[in-house]
């Protein structure tokens, strides 16, 4: 088993979008609520949502999970009405769990591994907004290790440490032009390991009730020896020459209050607010090594701010072995006025999510969710005088498999 | 309802699941307002006529401002818009039938080879210019005519040979309606166009300024039609208009925004401690040279018995000085740089004078006659500042700027869109139209082998 998952991992491409960079599909449980499930325990997806509620889930479990992701964006240019759309691969973010524990004892395992941020977004060949970016591909892995301890039979805490690793490629075009009529490229990309921590708090006053703190630190990823490559005419080899590079991007803490409410077997609710620290990615700096007047470091401003996401949905056993469920989530985006990119063409969204589950025999069952994304944004960015109208529709399809023991 | 309600979200979400739905965003539908576009015609000189890299060729005359304008009107219910053009399979010509420069590698007197315009071919094209095409591609919409003067505009026979070297125009022969008597404003008239545009008068300062002053002579402000400014720029506009015509006029940049003026530092003679001390010695101390950056010898015929001075902040070396002299004979040093490669602070005062003159007289004519006006000394300074247009970053500087051409003087393909898009913006903005800017982007900049 432990073989197949990581062939899983290895083999599978990351995702993007739910607010900034950030992938919110960690669960299709929690997915068909609306992206919510600090404070509602339902299985091995509570090493990412909360690591303090492991030590209350009843039964050892796997979970293992992928989506299926399209993302199709369109930009309007305000000036000229020039028109293009993105070709977005399909990206299937995945997650997989597995939670183990001594019966009856008060300390269980946790072991996850999840894509909580990533992006993948290529635009139509000669867009307008070409040199700024064709191309981006954003992936990340995180693998969580984690220990829960009931601390009393209303209280339990739990804490992981986070692996992460990422990989970023961003293209773009520039305005360099051979004699064939080719427009100079570059093609920037790299790899780096990195460390944070999840940690979280549960606490259930009754059996109807609970409620969930948690905090997932920031991550600094910092791309140290990165490949730039440089297609330009001959005779400016020279002048643009590729090599290394180094950047960071720091992904955002998210500080999460959860609250669910049982009202009887069949139906439950349940809410997270998020709160998260998008503040940190304020610059994208690239610092070229080969150093020329024709290729000076750059810094790109970014200067996202700090953001709320709210999701809320519900369940309802119909039976024995159906589950239905409902969710909506509203994110505001981090990123201001005037610094829009085509590299996340984000904006306030509304998000709708349905999801089904079906139990088969004991041990097993099968979860299913679908969100649907639609957004839509004005700006006029001021580093890039880019201005336009972006307009997004997400559809994300996800299946999972749970297995008890 | 709500079962509608439901149909409909059903559908949605499954077609949105088989075709992966993709966003619409809906353009606003172009306008004319007030304006209308059926027959233009553009009266002008170099930069109209799509004159680049010190040369008139086909792929610049297409993308000439005013053709790319032009373009644009067809959004709005504008009809062909003819040039003169050039043959495709020529390389193109200026008024010696010399080839246009495109960037090569050159190797200079002390044997370093570098990136600079050299000539597509030495080839002289003889019969481009001495060919008219009026009869099998006219009549013309384009009547931008490289290095017209608005006193030229008016000149009857400005395409007759017979006028003799000076005051005639062979690249008005080419195109002329009637080569021994049309004027470029018969011909232009004879259009009866519907809306004009007008991007005149540069070249009644640039012709002078490029000389370095020492030759050619800035145009008068004042004097009758075909002698002076005012009068000649009046003509052209009330001739244009007299059948209601509504147009666009374009007021003249300042050469300081050019980099034909501006590449060549005036403190560009590099010295090592040892180079200076040989010039302090042969020049026995009549200028003081030192390690580092040194102003160059200028020719000053005002200057007492030696005629020559050293240049001071502010003057301005051409692009054409001869740099080989400069690196490997001594000019700029122990020989002045001639009088015809340098403009003196009085000369760029002159010149200033006369830009700021006429540039006003332009922008009463727009008043007076309710013609939409082009700021294009407002564009080429911020285009000197700096720009950037979708991502891509734009100035004046020579090569690396990205606007200009190979001569330094006129824009390449991409700043001839931008330029198109400033009057794109003052037809709007006068006339209530809605015309789209042009993509810049597709046009392309400099060309590196």
């Amino acid at each position: 088993m432990k073989r197949k998952l990581f062939l899983f991992i290895a083999c599978s491409p990351i995702l993007l979008f739910s607010q900034g960079f950030q992938v919110n599909l960690q669960g299709q449980k929690q997915q068909g609520m609306g992206g919510a499930g600090s404070a509602l325990m339902q299985d091995g997806a509570a090493v990412f949502f909360n690591p303090g509620g492991i030590s209350f889930l009843k039964e050892n479990s796997i979970n293992v999970g992928a989506n299926a992701v399209i993302a199709n964006s369109a930009y309007l240019d305000a000036n000229t009405n020039s028109f293009a759309r993105t070709t977005s691969p399909l990206a299937t973010p995945f997650a997989a769990y597995a939670v183990w524990g001594p019966d009856s004892c008060k300390l269980k395992f946790g072991l996850g591994a999840y894509t909580p941020f990533g992006s993948i977004v290529s635009w139509q060949d000669g867009w307008t907004g070409r040199f700024a970016l064709t191309s981006l591909k954003l992936q990340t892995i995180f693998v969580q290790p984690t220990v829960s301890y009931k601390l009393c039979d209303k209280l339990g805490i739990g804490a992981g440490f986070v692996f992460a690793h990422g990989d970023v490629e961003l293209k773009k075009d520039l305005n360099l032009y051979d004699a064939n009529g080719n427009y100079a490229k570059a093609d920037l990309k790299g790899s780096t390991n990195a460390y944070g921590f999840n940690a979280g708090i549960y606490y259930q006053p009754c059996s109807k009730l609970s409620f969930a703190l948690t905090y997932r630190s920031q991550i600094n990823m910092k791309v140290k020896n990165g490949t730039a490559t440089f297609t330009v005419p001959p005779s400016l080899n020279a002048n643009v020459p590729s090599g290394p590079f180094s950047s960071s991007i720091s992904l955002p803490s998210v500080f999460t209050l959860g609250a669910a409410y049982s009202v009887n077997q069949k139906l439950s609710f349940a809410l997270d607010i998020n709160y998260i620290g998008w503040k940190c990615y304020d610059t994208l700096a690239f610092d070229y090594k080969n150093n020329t007047s024709s290729l000076p470091d750059t810094k790109l401003p970014r200067c996202y701010k700090n953001t709320f996401a709210f999701r809320y949905g519900a369940q309802y056993w119909i039976n024995d072995k159906f589950v239905a469920r409902a969710g909506m989530s509203i994110s505001l985006t981090p990123i201001k006025d005037g610094y829009v990119t085509p590299e996340l063409p984000d904006a306030n969204r509304l998000n709708l999510m349905a999801g089904l589950g079906y139990k088969i025999g004991n041990r097993f069952m099968v979860d299913a969710s679908y969100t649907f994304e639609n957004f839509k944004r004005k700006d006029h960015n001021l580093d890039l005088n880019l201005d336009g109208t972006y307009k997004t529709y997400i559809s994300a399809m996800g299946l999972s498999v749970n297995y008890k023991f | 309802m709500k079962n509608k309600f439901h149909t409909f979200l059903g559908t949605a979400i499954l077609s949105c699941l088989i075709f992966s739905c993709k966003p619409k965003i809906d353009a606003p539908n172009p306008n004319k307002g007030n304006v209308d576009v059926t027959r233009f015609v553009a009266i002008g000189n170099t930069m109209s006529a799509g004159f680049a890299d010190g040369a008139l060729y086909n792929e610049a005359q297409e993308n000439s401002f005013v053709n790319i304008l032009a373009g644009q009107f067809k959004l709005i219910g504008g009809g062909n818009f003819k040039q003169p053009l050039i043959s495709s399979g020529s390389v193109g010509v200026d008024a010696n039938g010399n080839a246009p420069f495109k960037l090569g590698y050159s190797t200079d007197c002390l044997g370093a080879t570098s990136l600079a315009p050299i000539p597509t071919t030495t080839v002289i094209d003889a019969s481009t210019l001495s060919t008219s095409v009026y009869s099998s591609q006219g009549p013309f919409n384009n009547i931008g005519v490289p290095n017209a003067k608005v006193i030229n505009a008016v000149q009857t026979g400005y395409g007759n040979s017979a006028q003799g070297a000076g005051n005639y125009n062979p690249f008005f022969y080419r195109m002329a309606a009637n080569t021994a008597s049309s004027s470029m404003l018969t011909d232009a008239q004879a259009a009866n166009a519907t809306f004009f545009s007008v991007m005149i008068g540069n070249d009644d300062v640039l012709a002078y300024a490029q000389a370095g002053a020492a030759s050619d002579a800035i145009t008068p402000s004042s004097g009758i039609t075909g002698i002076g400014f005012d009068a000649s720029m009046n003509t052209i506009v009330n001739t244009l208009t007299a059948n209601g015509a509504k147009g666009v006029i374009a007021n003249v940049p300042d050469v300081y925004s050019l980099p034909y003026f501006t590449t060549i530092p005036y403190n560009g003679l590099t010295l090592r401690q040892g180079q200076a001390d040989s010039l302090n010695n042969a020049l026995g101390g009549l200028f003081v040279f030192q390690a580092g950056n040194n102003p160059f010898v200028i020719e000053d015929t005002a200057v007492p018995f030696i005629g020559s001075r050293l240049i001071v902040a502010g003057e301005l070396i051409l692009l054409d000085a001869p740099l080989d002299k400069i690196k490997c004979n001594g000019m700029g040093s122990l020989t002045p740089i001639p009088d015809k490669y340098v403009l003196t602070l009085a000369e760029i005062s002159n010149i200033q004078n006369a830009t700021a003159t006429f540039n006003a007289t332009i922008k009463n004519i727009a008043d007076t006659k309710g013609l939409a006006f082009v700021d294009a000394n407002t564009f080429f300074k911020s285009l000197q500042k700096g720009i950037v247009y979708n991502g891509i970053a734009l100035n004046t500087s020579f090569v690396t700027g990205g606007a200009f051409s190979l001569d330094g003087m006129n824009l390449n393909p991409i700043g001839n869109a931008l330029l198109a898009n400033e009057f794109i913006k003052a037809i709007n903005l006068k006339f209530g139209s809605l015309i789209p800017q042009v993509d810049a982007t597709k046009y392309r900049g400099v060309i590196f082998p």
